[in-house]
């Protein structure tokens, strides 16, 4: 919950009102999420690099990962802010995309990312995971772990009875913005290779 | 006068008298009250509560619980020693030290102790125990990893390996 | 027949006459006195002599209020001198008990760093959840430059808010002054036109910062984004990115707090920046004091709206009668009404009826915390320059 507060909690705010609405964007974002986990799962069991995986590369792997997560929080932020000026009344979540059609929901682009994105409690889970015997069990672990997880994400449903006015929004978007440049920095030092803090 | 007009009149001059109350009450209420929260440092910054003591020629080492980082915290686990006092220090430290109290030596901590206070500290740390990390000619890099020299004393934090 | 006795009131031609303006400074007088006449102040005679100064220009500054009806204009001088004396008066210490503004590493293992109330909003979830507070401090006084320790100041910091609300950052903030001070210097802004919506600023800020310091468990603000390390105290850098936190803070102290003011004529770095703003604002609700507009006599000539330092006036605003939540009480749109339509409220009464009752209640009880608080840490600033100069 408080790993992916700053990413889910300005996003949702983005989100027009309504509980049904943010239930089904919590709902897409914990869905690919859960698709980045198992992905990860499988690749990296079979290729048996999850308990071995060096510190070095699994820097860089995280690094492009925030990197691209900061990438699509920004242009969350514009699709928001796009979505809004049309229509603030439709039911539909905001679209990363030229046209909605093709667009990816939002919430999708994020859940996966994050779902990505190796946190430390992620990694144990991995590790653990890959002691198991097989892959479908690795696989079945990640799940029930993904389930545990989950059970944090939902009170953020109630963000859904907030209402939603230009103040909100705008505050929301910003928020994002804000983020976006926290990950894009933390991903280029972790690319660098960089210390993370100076003391 | 309206009552909504009375009461506002009156929380208006309950506020000003609150204002009276401030130095010689509220403050005071209020500072006792935080602090009566139970809240604590976080032990990244405050290395823990101290569970052990071990006394050597002259000085003692006090041992302090493992600090584990929150989920994202961005520093390791490690345990602080402390060697206090300076004054009765050699001018090499060099001490096996059992962490865990399980009888059995973890660490090596080597250090020289300069006369003057404001020269930077450098530890080496031997791991006998592989649940320690080595440290080698390491300064205050991080929270997790440092010496350095708070008042009467060297603390010394050896950081924990990696599951 | 005998006359009846002339009610002063706002818009008179005439300011209040002399004899009246004393005797409500009198209580102001009297709570200064007991103020700085603190046994303690005895010892050192610069603290001495600025303590006198300090006294007689608070009681000054608020004679003048009472005689001239304005509330902005003096503030302001007060506001300003906090703003600079606090850095004269903190750098001074850093610099005695530690040779540096860096704090190095074993202060922070120590307990020693300052606390101000700027990372009190940050601080309250990891507490909530986990009893732990993510600041390097020491919650009761721990030597140095701990101070008082972090439960006095959230004590200190509390009991204001319930008196003054966002008024706060009218008469206690020890940082806001500079930027007032920069946004006096023009006589006209350069930047005029500003999109709104960055008023909503300090509550992204806000809402970044809880989550980070929730998530990371450390006081995020402090070490990514405060204007205000830059005249007070800061990590010390030991490799590239301490010296990328410190170049931010520079780059949002010269841009917000110096450079916008100046071209503005705004607060900027409050309006448009401060999670703690954001934060105090919540506490306007609980504040029985607001101000309102008297829509009889309002024409409307957005006069309050240009003078407001923080965009706290809009015209959808303005057509209901009223400020926006981001109002600091520093009575500029007040000053700046020429119809008198813009008044001090009580919530819960008639609007402009008996508005001078209302505004001298406010400022009993904010020249009064202001006396209090802000006027010892102007004493000691004064009294800094004085022990350097004499």
């Amino acid at each position: 919950m408080a790993s992916c507060g700053p990413v889910v909690v300005p996003s949702l705010l983005a989100e027009r009102a309504g509980l049904r609405l943010n239930t089904r964007y919590l709902s897409t974002f914990l869905g690919a999420r859960f698709l980045g986990y198992l992905l990860f799962a499988a690749v990296a069991w079979e290729l048996g690099t999850l308990v071995s995986l060096p510190p070095a590369p699994r820097m860089i792997l995280i690094g492009v990962i925030h990197v691209l997560l900061a990438g699509v929080l920004l242009w969350y932020a514009y699709s928001a802010g796009h979505a809004c000026a049309q229509s603030c009344s439709g039911s539909k979540l905001v679209s990363l995309g030229v046209t909605k059609k093709r667009g990816v929901a939002g919430a999708a682009a994020l859940g996966f990312l994050t779902g990505l994105s190796l946190c430390p409690p992620f990694v144990a889970a991995g590790v653990r995971a890959a002691e198991l015997g097989s892959v479908a069990a690795a696989l079945l672990f990640f799940a029930v772990f993904f389930v545990g997880t989950s059970v944090w994400f939902v009170p953020f449903v109630g963000l859904g009875c907030v209402a939603r006015n230009e103040a909100v929004t705008t505050v929301a978007r910003m928020a994002m913005v804000l983020i976006a440049l926290y990950y894009a920095w933390l991903g280029l030092t972790m690319l660098l290779g960089r210390k993370l803090y100076g003391y | 006068m309206k009552l909504r007009a009375k009461l506002g009149y009156t929380a208006a001059g309950m506020t000003v008298f609150a204002a009276l109350l401030v130095p010689f009450l509220l403050y005071g209420l209020f500072t006792k009250g935080f602090a009566a929260l139970g809240l604590h440092v976080d032990e990244m910054y405050s290395g823990g509560p101290k569970v052990r003591t071990v006394q050597t020629a002259g000085y003692s080492i006090d041992i302090h619980r493992p600090v584990f980082p929150r989920m994202l915290q961005r520093e390791g686990p490690f345990v602080q020693l402390d060697w206090k006092p300076v004054s009765a220090l050699p001018a090499h430290v060099s001490d096996v030290v059992d962490v865990d109290g399980d009888g059995q030596p973890d660490i090596r901590v080597s250090f020289d102790v300069p006369r003057d206070a404001k020269t930077p500290l450098r530890v080496n740390v031997e791991a006998l125990n592989p649940r320690y990390e080595a440290m080698r000619n390491v300064g205050k890099e991080k929270f997790s990893r440092l010496i350095v020299r708070v008042d009467d004393a060297i603390l010394v934090r050896v950081p924990l390996a990696h599951p | 027949m005998a006359t009846k006795a002339r009610i002063w009131k706002p818009g008179d031609t005439v300011p209040r006459t002399i004899g009246r303006s004393l005797l409500l400074t009198l209580p102001i007088a009297l709570w200064s006195l007991l103020m700085f006449a603190n046994p303690q102040r005895q010892s050192n005679r610069s603290l001495q002599i600025a303590s006198v100064i300090t006294s007689i220009f608070m009681i000054a500054l608020f004679f003048m209020m009472m005689r001239t009806g304005s509330t902005y204009r003096w503030r302001r001088w007060f506001f300003v001198a906090l703003g600079i004396l606090f850095p004269v008066g903190f750098i001074h210490n850093v610099m005695v008990m530690r040779g540096t503004m860096g704090i190095p590493i074993e202060e922070m293992i120590a307990g020693r760093t300052p606390f101000c109330y700027l990372p009190i909003p940050l601080l309250i979830l990891p507490a909530a959840f986990t009893k732990t507070l993510v600041f390097p401090g020491s919650i009761l006084p721990g030597g140095g430059m701990s101070g008082a320790g972090m439960a006095a100041m959230a004590g200190v910091w509390l009991a204001i808010t319930l008196v003054v609300g966002k008024g706060w950052c009218s008469y206690a903030c020890f940082f806001g002054g500079i930027e007032e001070g920069m946004a006096s210097v023009p006589t006209r802004a350069k930047l005029r036109r500003i999109d709104p919506r960055w008023r909503y600023g300090p509550w992204a800020v806000l809402l970044v910062m809880v989550l980070l310091s929730l998530a990371l468990f450390e006081p995020a603000y402090c070490l990514w984004l405060c204007p205000f390390k830059a005249v007070s105290e800061y990590v010390a850098a030991r490799n590239t990115v301490g010296m990328v936190q410190n170049g931010i803070f520079v780059v949002l102290f010269g841009g917000l707090v110096i450079a916008l003011p100046l071209l503005t004529k705004k607060r900027t770095q409050c309006a448009f920046f401060c999670p703690f703003g954001a934060f105090q604002s919540i506490f306007n609700k609980t504040s029985v004091f607001d101000l309102k507009i008297d829509r009889t006599r309002c024409s409307p000539c957005v006069l309050c709206k240009t003078a407001c330092p923080t965009m706290s006036l809009t015209d959808e605003s303005i057509a209901r009668g009223e400020t926006l939540m981001s109002c600091m009480k520093c009575g500029a749109c007040v000053d700046a009404c020429p119809k008198h339509a813009v008044v001090w409220h009580i919530k819960g009464t008639e609007v402009a009826t008996r508005p001078e009752r209302a505004r001298l209640l406010f400022l009993y009880a904010a020249w009064g915390m202001a006396v209090m608080f802000a006027g010892s840490i102007i004493a000691q600033g004064l009294a800094t320059i004085l022990h350097v100069l004499v």
